[in-house]
């Protein structure tokens, strides 16, 4: 090929389901199909580039060819993922301040686009700050627990699929795995806390674990619950489950409450979050952070919070799926626009109640989260043996 | 053990909904404001509205000020201070300065003017960067959007009024006030006359004394007095009071 077409190059209606080294087996994936769509595009004009200066070298031929598309398409599509959450989160933030501050009676941000760029503006604020560590913590634990905070608050907030065409990988355990990582985050804070080297750390800490220890018994409960109404851990089976019935908020009602607080004290907000705690323990455990560490903190907080809310929107609120309707033509907006939803509940819940005490949480963890839990799976159990689902 | 923390639970579970009630509170404070604006005001993009008679700083109508001293006399911070100034015709005349670094706003001088010349006005962002940028001259008090408004009355009703059946307010007090003299006391030394800002006392002979030189006395024209004491103050043998002349 002396002189070639740039069409030569890109094949932009080559269906990627049809390449040999397509990742999702048989399932068609809207965001690789994106970003398979968007290296056909980059990757053909490069090797039509190179190939106007080296006629026929075999850079060109690799670059089309399907295993190096493959590869340069996951890594587009990995970006498109964390991008698409990542605006999602930023949203939730927007909404959080904005609908605070009209429950108290204030305007909440203001700065541009109706106060969504504040949050790019702070965000921008935290990274230019000098990074400074404190002279007497534990270098190696308190920045690896940070960044393994902040890693698995991403990981998890990416592994949530928006629809049945938007996700990264189709586990058959995926509800289990996602909670798995979930509860991850309290075991970092407690070594985060431990590794600075200030009291109020230490007693943030401490807190995290206490209040894990207090919901993270129910709320598994509840998940296997779920699980067991559905007949399957696979996210989409429990979706399509709550399609063919009804939305497992009507069976699991008493569940779907308790889940919602058990989610809000995972995610650590208001009114269960005794491990930051800001007005009695100065920033709890993230008081020696300062700058970006901080920002990003506090983005994994808003990631986890989402992630709570996909949760519940998940396993209460049929997911992606309407009743009656089905998937429609954008079942992602479906699914984010009630993961949103709960968000707002989350916030009405932060505006309205007070924070809670150490003693209560664990109060009310064991004594009625519990209880409840255990009274949801055996409603979950008759009807399930009655041959109702 | 057990049975003591088990007291915890609510005897009656429907009171532990009391939960419910905050939150019900803030939606419906949420739709108040999505349907409204919230109660915050931008400060700089938008004001407040303000009513006619805001104590802002004092404001000055030079053509009507006849510089008494009164607004002087009545500043409970001492902020203002009589300054020779040029009027329109040439004439130096004694008129207030205000200094806004002292000036409390409490509208005093406004209210006291006996000729409704200081008046009050609604500005209020008088920030400079140097004190003396803060010290407002005669001229430079002057307010062009006086409305009558801003001439604060000092309106007052007696209890000695009310108890006469005459409970109209009084436009001012002081305006009912007049100077009286103690005829014994005063020399005839025309010191009232020449500090009396609107000419109402005039200085009026009344017989020869014992060297055969006129007696002068001086006669207040009620009608023109403003009451504004200064013939009081500057009296050397304290022949003049103030008296209320009802």
């Amino acid at each position: 090929m002396a002189y070639s077409s740039i069409l030569n190059w890109i094949d932009f209606y080559q269906n990627p389901m049809s390449n040999a080294y397509y990742p999702f087996g048989d399932i068609y994936n809207l965001p690789f199909d994106i970003s398979y769509k968007l290296w056909e595009l980059i990757g053909g004009t490069i090797a039509w580039l190179i190939n106007l200066i080296f006629p026929g070298n075999p850079v060109s031929i690799w670059l089309m060819d399907d295993a190096a598309c493959t590869l340069f398409a996951l890594i587009i599509f990995m970006l498109i993922i964390f991008i698409v959450v990542f605006v999602c989160t930023l949203i939730s933030l927007w909404m959080e301040r904005k609908f605070l501050g009209r429950m108290m009676d204030r305007r909440g941000t203001m700065v541009g686009m109706k106060g969504f760029l504040q949050c790019v503006a702070d965000g921008l604020k935290t990274f230019m700050k000098e990074n400074t560590i404190p002279g007497k913590v534990d270098k190696m634990t308190y920045m690896w627990t940070v960044s393994l905070v902040i890693g698995v608050s991403v990981l998890v907030a990416c592994m949530v699929p928006l629809s049945d065409r938007w996700f990264v990988v189709n586990y058959d355990t995926g509800l289990l795995i996602i909670m798995a990582f979930f509860a991850l985050a309290p075991f970092f804070i407690l070594v985060s806390g431990w590794a600075q080297n200030n009291k109020y750390s230490l007693i943030g800490g401490m807190r995290a674990a206490e209040l894990m220890i207090s919901y993270e018994v129910p709320m598994l409960i509840m998940i296997g619950t779920t699980a067991l109404l559905a007949g399957s851990f696979n996210i989409g089976d429990i979706i399509d489950a709550q399609y063919e019935t009804v939305w497992y908020i009507v069976p699991q009602i008493i569940g779907c409450i308790t889940f919602f607080f058990a989610a809000t004290a995972e995610s650590e907000r208001l009114p269960f979050d005794i491990a930051e705690a800001e007005a009695e323990l100065v920033e709890g455990w993230q008081t020696e952070y300062a700058g970006m560490k901080w920002g990003l903190i506090m983005l994994a907080d808003y990631f986890r919070g989402y992630v709570a809310c996909a949760m519940f929107a998940i396993m209460y609120l049929g997911g992606w799926m309407l009743p009656g309707i089905g998937d429609g033509p954008i079942p992602e907006i479906v699914f984010l626009l009630k993961t949103w939803f709960v968000f707002f509940l989350m916030i009405l819940v932060r505006a309205a109640l007070a924070r809670v005490r150490p003693d209560q949480i664990l109060n009310i963890g064991w004594k009625v989260f519990m209880p409840l839990s255990v009274i949801n799976l055996a409603i979950v159990l008759l009807l399930k043996v009655g041959g109702v689902f | 053990m057990a049975i003591k923390y088990l007291d915890k639970y609510p005897k009656n579970l429907a009171k532990s909904l009391w939960v419910l009630k905050p939150q019900w509170t803030v939606l419906k404070l949420l739709a108040k404001t999505v349907r409204h604006r919230p109660v915050t005001v931008l400060y700089p993009y938008e004001k407040e509205w303000v009513p006619e008679n805001y104590r802002g700083r004092p404001g000055l109508r030079f053509d009507k000020c006849v510089g008494c001293g009164m607004c002087v006399r009545m500043c409970p911070t001492a902020c203002i201070k009589l300054v020779d100034a040029t009027d329109d015709d040439g004439k130096t005349v004694r008129r207030p300065q205000v200094n806004l670094g002292r000036c409390a706003m409490c509208g005093y001088c406004a209210e006291y003017c006996p000729v409704d010349a200081m008046t009050v006005t609604p500005e209020y962002e008088l920030a400079e960067f140097t004190r003396f940028d803060l010290l407002y001259g005669p001229r430079r008090l002057n307010y062009e959007k006086t409305t009558p408004g801003m001439e604060v009355k000092l309106e007052v009703t007696l209890p000695s009024d009310i108890a006469n059946g005459n409970p109209e307010r009084r436009v001012s007090l002081f305006a009912l006030d007049r100077p009286e003299l103690t005829d014994s006391k005063c020399i005839g030394c025309k010191k009232c006359a020449k500090v009396c800002p609107v000419n109402a006392i005039e200085m009026v002979e009344k017989g020869v004394n014992d060297k055969g030189k006129p007696i002068l006395r001086p006669v207040i024209d009620n009608d023109k007095c403003i009451c504004c004491s200064n013939c009081v103050d500057d009296c050397p043998k304290d022949a003049l009071k103030i008296k209320e002349v009802l």
